[in-house]
């Protein structure tokens, strides 16, 4: 049970802070569905950090670690900023690029490592073992994990930022209303960037907690499974409200959660049901409630409408 | 405005010479705009003349091709509404820059967040409004969310957001056509207040009546060009309206006596549950509408009407209600059903629902009907040759202007050609009911005179025209009984003829009700 | 009037922004290059762009030449399947998804039921289409995001085809049994074909298959009834409501058809035998996601994807050509991608396009500037 509690932890803080990640850019109007790629990107700056500090101090490897993801993924999300906010492209359509981009150039530049290091390894795999024991303080059989403790303070910070800020403040405005917000003198483009780039902050680390939650090695190829559209699927359950995600995401944790330790919990390892299953679990579980709450969605009025300062 | 003698710093602002070129038109073509301290200035135009150009220009929205702004007598440079603000100009907008889901208190500071440390520090601002309130006689609460209020108040908010900014010139961008005549006199009164504590207004109209009432002096604009600038005292409406127009204008619609005929669309108990709250947008309603008249829905916008002629239409399920339409019930009858039925829907908003802006004339001439055998074959492709054939006839018939003809996109036309075409598509299936809503809205002087005429010769071929509007003139002049909404029920019968635009006013705002009285009567006809 | 410049043909345009897409793509993927290794990059690129041209004696690079179509059709469906909807104005993300369930039918149906061919695409088609009135019927009654709803079905159909298909795989590899060893009946007829191509005996009916309902398309959305309420419903959902258009039962029956040209696609590729699924898959097969570039690439045309898919599958061939010492074959990917992102700002490009035609214009006749001037911007 202590195994449950860990991994829904840790997949429920992957899940907050990337629905964390799509409430910040989708409050300031912009639709983000190129978190999946955002994570991949910040997946692979913070595999290749904890890939070269093997051996440096636990702190060294935590802080270069989250900084490499945030960054990568900073950077990476600016091609759905300049894209969608300045050349009023298709939200869908760049999402869309950057999740296959994310992956296809993941893989491209880690397999370019591998050769060079070694001309016969084609593979997209990032090994992370040593490293990954950084982030570890095990309670008798409760491994937690420095990142739960990062998404709980970055939680509280972006309900702050949110609610009790003139950053907050003014970021609504633009997704809700950006004319009321550029009649008032708020420059909705740069509130817009801050938005995305939070998210791509967000996301980018959101990644690397998601490849180091179950494994210790992770192969590029695959990017990340869906998990960043799970994570749209948190937000939107969420209603887009931190503390409403929280909770989403502890829901869709627990079951992600399930595939990984179901062998090890009696009732439902007797119940014999292939792990395809459970795998499939949390996609199940997320068009359900997708369907069930969908309905009355208190989405930012604004989102996915690029802002054009010359129409009114 | 007897201080004629004064410096030449006499004036707040001033906009001198402005000339805006837009792509193919020329928006502003060397206008000035002299604003005295204090006064009630009021700024005149049709739609289209150029008003918004010229106030997007003072806010710094668009930069001017010719021309420069004074404030005080000096030269200043507007780059942005910041710099507008910081030199004290403040607007409300003709549709409210208000977010819906923030508070009052929210969104009056919204842009000049008091913080420290970068924290809300709601506390002061609080305070300052309630003293703003107090002192201008605006009654808000700065807790209440803005979908929660009404207009009126919304519009209060938008004025307690220049106040909190300190704004010295405040402008008024249409700002009655969303009020009840009664809300009109205060608003009346608090700019009156406004300006005797010195602040300068502007207020852009297009109606004569309440910049008669108000305005100390007023300036004209036409079709992007500057007209003049007159002292209202010593000028009359006529006057006014010819400057505006560039010719007379008849403000009667001509229409003879008729005696309605027989029962087109009888209404009764009509409920239709609203998208937005838990009450229902219409609740119980009742009526007739009977071929050869004109009947008008009348109140303030959001009371109902929309979600009423939505019910009616079947755009959205009833909650209760019969409607009989030429005796038949068509109640549970599809869209489509009743379009074919012979009800005719001129849309509220022709954007959303009018027309498909990115096809072409043609294809939005046939809407209606391209399912009927003159446009598609047995084998369901499409007859392009009767297609086109049919939308030149109607082009030809309705004089709908465009640049290519049939093949324009209608994204490409003006306000009122779109219009016309709807028009043209609608009238032309032969409607025994027309559902026209808000039909002339937006649109310039000569394309309502034009549309008054069509709903007259319907009505006077023996149809049934339902009308709603929010336009006070096109309630009095054009039908032959008004319907008043008010909260989702109709709470008045009157007769244009022998009602004053104050009686109307008292129903609109929900004080009077005669309905009850009138329950009985209704039973028996 | 009559001397229109040729630039402003939206047809000509498209096309243009089409170019400039694949070569910027390509330039993008040559900087690419040039980084991981600047020695080897332009051959690389060379490499992937010559794909089967490769080969000196003409007969090898057709044979080759064929594998490529073979995997062209597919692609074009799944191009089809993303325009169709999108001219409905919704994002078939779920194609993937739809193509994965339909491989997982057909192959089934030939493999465990022992299916003619004609049968096995039937039930492709049917299974992928249900994926799709799945999101459909999500999108109209729950308000689902059909982008959010399709992924979720893409790892459902993902897993779901894993699963079926672990039935019929062979029992030493992760890879389902050749059609050829099992059931010759379920293999699609060549009709002649493989013999054009130096008897590559994977060109089957369903290359003209696929060319036919590219047409069909075309025909459907341009000359039909059906196809001028699907457009007015695309580019107006609220307008089509009001003319009594059914919008929700055209969101999901647009989402069928869909589903159905994705499944057609699974079910033409893999009852040629060209390849075998791997039950192991851990990520939906990268066909539907190409479909997308296809499509946008396209210019949102049917008969644009022919050209298009052809492309995008030459290049995606090709990048099995490059140096693997130095690269990997994903590079095509990852133009790919790249080309996709680049689609996102043809609608600026064709109006920064227009803008300059309309300065242009105006410099050579400056007279008549207000007489066509739009109204309502006051």
């Amino acid at each position: 049970m202590t195994l449950l509690l860990q991994y829904t932890l840790i997949y429920a803080s992957v899940l907050i802070l990337v629905a964390l990640g799509g409430c910040f850019s989708e409050h300031s109007g912009v639709i983000n569905l190129g978190l999946e790629g955002i994570m991949v990107m910040g997946a692979m700056g913070g595999a290749l950090a904890m890939k070269y500090l093997t051996g440096a101090p636990s702190v060294v490897i935590i802080l270069a670690t989250i900084a490499a993801s945030a960054l990568v993924g900073l950077v990476y999300s600016l091609l759905l900023a300049v894209a969608c906010i300045n050349f009023k492209a298709d939200q869908t359509i760049i999402g869309t690029a950057l999740n296959m981009l994310g992956t296809a150039a993941a893989t491209v530049i880690i397999k370019a490592i591998n050769t060079s290091a070694n001309p016969d390894d084609v593979s997209s795999v990032v090994q992370y073992i040593d490293a990954k024991k950084s982030f570890i303080v095990s309670f008798g059989r409760f491994d937690f994990n420095w990142f739960m403790l990062v998404t709980l303070l970055l939680l509280i910070a972006a309900y702050i930022l949110l609610y009790k800020t003139r950053f907050g403040l003014r970021l609504m405005a633009c997704g809700e209303h950006p004319q009321a917000a550029d009649s008032v003198g708020i420059n909705v483009y740069k509130m817009r960037y801050a938005g995305v780039m939070i998210s791509g902050v967000l996301g980018g680390l959101g990644g690397i907690v998601y490849i180091t939650a179950g494994v210790s090695e992770w192969k590029f190829e695959n990017g990340v499974v869906g998990f960043g559209f799970l994570a749209l699927a948190v937000m939107i359950f969420g209603q887009w409200k931190p503390t409403r995600i929280a909770l989403a995401a502890l829901l869709f944790g627990l079951f992600r959660a399930l595939s990984n330790v179901y062998s090890g919990i009696g009732i439902l390892s007797m119940l014999n049901i292939p792990s395809t299953v459970y795998n499939m679990l949390p996609y199940m579980i997320s068009l359900l409630v997708l369907a069930l709450t969908s309905k009355n969605s208190r989405a930012p009025k604004a989102e996915g409408i690029p802002y054009d300062k010359g129409a009114r | 405005m007897m201080e004629v003698t004064l410096l030449e710093d006499q004036y707040a602002i001033e906009m001198l010479g402005i000339t805006k070129i837009f792509p193919g038109i020329i928006a502003n073509d060397d206008i000035t705009l002299q604003l005295k301290k204090g006064e009630i200035h009021a700024l005149l135009g049709e739609n289209g003349a150029g008003k918004s150009t010229l106030m997007s220009v003072l806010f710094g929205l668009y930069q001017p091709e010719k021309g420069v702004i004074r404030k005080d007598g000096k030269e200043v440079k507007i780059q942005n509404p910041n710099d507008a603000n910081d030199l004290g100009i403040g607007m409300v907008h003709q549709h409210f820059k208000l977010v819906e889901c923030f508070s009052v208190l929210d969104n009056i500071i919204l842009g000049v967040e008091p913080t420290k440390n970068g924290f809300l520090q709601k506390k002061e601002a609080r305070e300052k409004i309630m003293e703003l309130s107090e002192k201008y006689g605006l009654k808000v609460n700065p807790d209440a969310l803005i979908e929660d209020i009404t207009v009126g108040m919304q519009q209060r908010t938008e004025i307690l957001k220049m106040l909190y900014r300190d704004n010295e010139i405040l402008i008024f961008d249409e700002p009655t056509a969303v009020l009840t005549p009664q809300e009109i006199d205060e608003l009346m009164q608090i700019m009156r207040n406004l300006s005797k504590e010195g602040k300068s207004i502007l207020f852009i109209s297009h109606k004569l009546n309440e910049i008669m009432a108000v305005a100390d002096r007023c300036s004209v604009l036409r079709k992007g060009k500057y007209i003049g600038t007159v002292d209202v005292a010593n000028t009359t409406k006529e006057e006014l309206s010819r400057m505006m127009v560039g010719r007379n204008v008849e403000f009667a619609v001509h229409k003879e006596d008729k005696t309605p005929g027989d029962v087109i669309l009888h209404v009764e108990n009509l409920s239709v549950a609203s998208k937005i709250h838990k009450n229902d947008a219409v609740k119980n309603v009742s009526f007739e509408v009977r071929s050869g008249e004109i009947v008008c829905i009348a109140g303030i916008d959001g009371n109902g009407q929309t979600e009423l002629v939505y019910g009616l239409t079947g755009i959205e399920p009833l909650k209760a209600g019969t409607i009989l339409y030429k005796g038949k019930d068509i109640t549970h009858a599809s869209i489509r059903e009743r379009s074919i039925d012979g009800i005719s829907h001129i849309p509220e908003d022709r954007h959303k629902h009018g027309l498909v802006l990115d096809y072409s004339l043609e294809d939005n001439m046939i809407l209606q009907r391209y399912f009927e055998p003159e446009f598609t074959s047995k084998g369901g492709t499409l007859k392009r040759a009767n297609i086109r054939s049919y939308a030149n006839r109607l082009i030809e018939q309705y004089d709908v202007r465009s640049g290519q003809g049939a093949v324009t996109k209608a994204r490409s036309m003006s306000g009122g050609n779109q219009q016309k075409a709807i028009i043209a598509r609608e009238l032309d299936k032969k409607p025994d009911l027309l559902i026209a809503v808000q039909p002339t809205r937006g649109l310039d002087v000569g394309a309502i005179e034009y549309i008054h005429k069509q709903l007259v010769a319907q009505r006077d071929a023996g149809h049934a025209v339902l009308l709603v509007s929010l336009e006070l003139d096109e309630v009095m002049t054009v039908p032959d009984r008004i319907l008043v909404m008010y909260e989702g029920e109709i709470v008045g019968e009157l007769d244009p003829k022998t009602t004053t635009a104050e009686e109307l006013g008292l129903y609109m705002s929900g004080a009077k009700n005669n309905m009850h009285a009138q329950a009985g009567k209704e039973e028996t006809v | 009037m009559n001397k229109e410049s040729i630039l402003k043909k939206p047809a000509v345009q498209a096309l243009l922004s089409s170019l400039a897409c694949i070569v910027l793509g390509l330039f993008a993927g040559f900087i690419v290059l040039t980084f991981i290794d600047a020695r080897g990059a332009a051959s690389a690129l060379f490499d992937i762009i010559r794909n089967f041209f490769r080969y000196p004696s003409a007969p090898v690079a057709l044979k080759y030449f064929g594998n490529t179509i073979v995997k062209t059709a597919p692609l074009l469906m799944c191009s089809l399947s993303i325009l169709f909807a999108y001219k409905v104005g919704l994002f078939n993300i779920g194609v993937a998804g739809q193509y994965a369930f339909g491989t997982g039918l057909a192959l089934f149906a030939a493999l465990h039921w022992q299916l003619p061919w004609i049968v096995c695409i039937l039930l492709a088609c049917v299974g992928a289409s249900l994926l799709g009135a799945i999101s459909g019927f999500l999108k109209s009654y729950c308000n689902v995001n059909e982008v959010i709803s399709g992924i979720m079905l893409n790892w459902l159909s993902l897993y779901t085809t894993n699963m079926m298909l672990t039935v019929v795989k062979e029992t030493t590899s992760p890879y389902t049994k050749n059609i050829v060893n099992v059931n010759h009946s379920a293999l699609l007829p060549n009709i002649g074909l493989d013999k054009l191509f130096n008897n590559n005996q994977y060109v089957t009916v369903a290359i003209p298959l696929a060319i036919v309902l590219s047409i069909l398309v075309w025909f459907v959305l341009e000359k039909t009834k059906f196809g001028y309420e699907l457009k007015a419903t695309g580019f107006n959902k609220h307008a089509a409501k009001y003319c009594g258009m059914k919008e929700k039962r055209n969101t999901i029956l647009t989402l069928i058809i869909a589903g159905a040209l994705a499944g057609l696609g699974a079910a033409m590729f893999y009852l040629t035998g060209y390849e075998q699924w791997q039950c192991t898959q851990s990520s939906v097969p990268g066909m539907g996601f190409n479909g997308i570039a296809a499509a946008f690439l396209g210019g949102l045309h049917p008969i644009g994807a022919i050209f298009s898919s052809l492309f995008i599958q030459h290049i995606t061939e090709g990048g099995a050509y490059v140096d693997k010492t130095l690269y990997c074959s994903q590079i095509s990917d990852l133009i790919s991608s790249i080309i996709i992102y680049l689609c996102g700002f043809v609608l600026f490009m064709k109006l920064a396009l227009n803008k300059w035609l309309a300065k242009r214009d105006e410099a050579g006749s400056s007279k008549d500037a207000a007489g066509t001037g739009k109204g309502g911007r006051s």
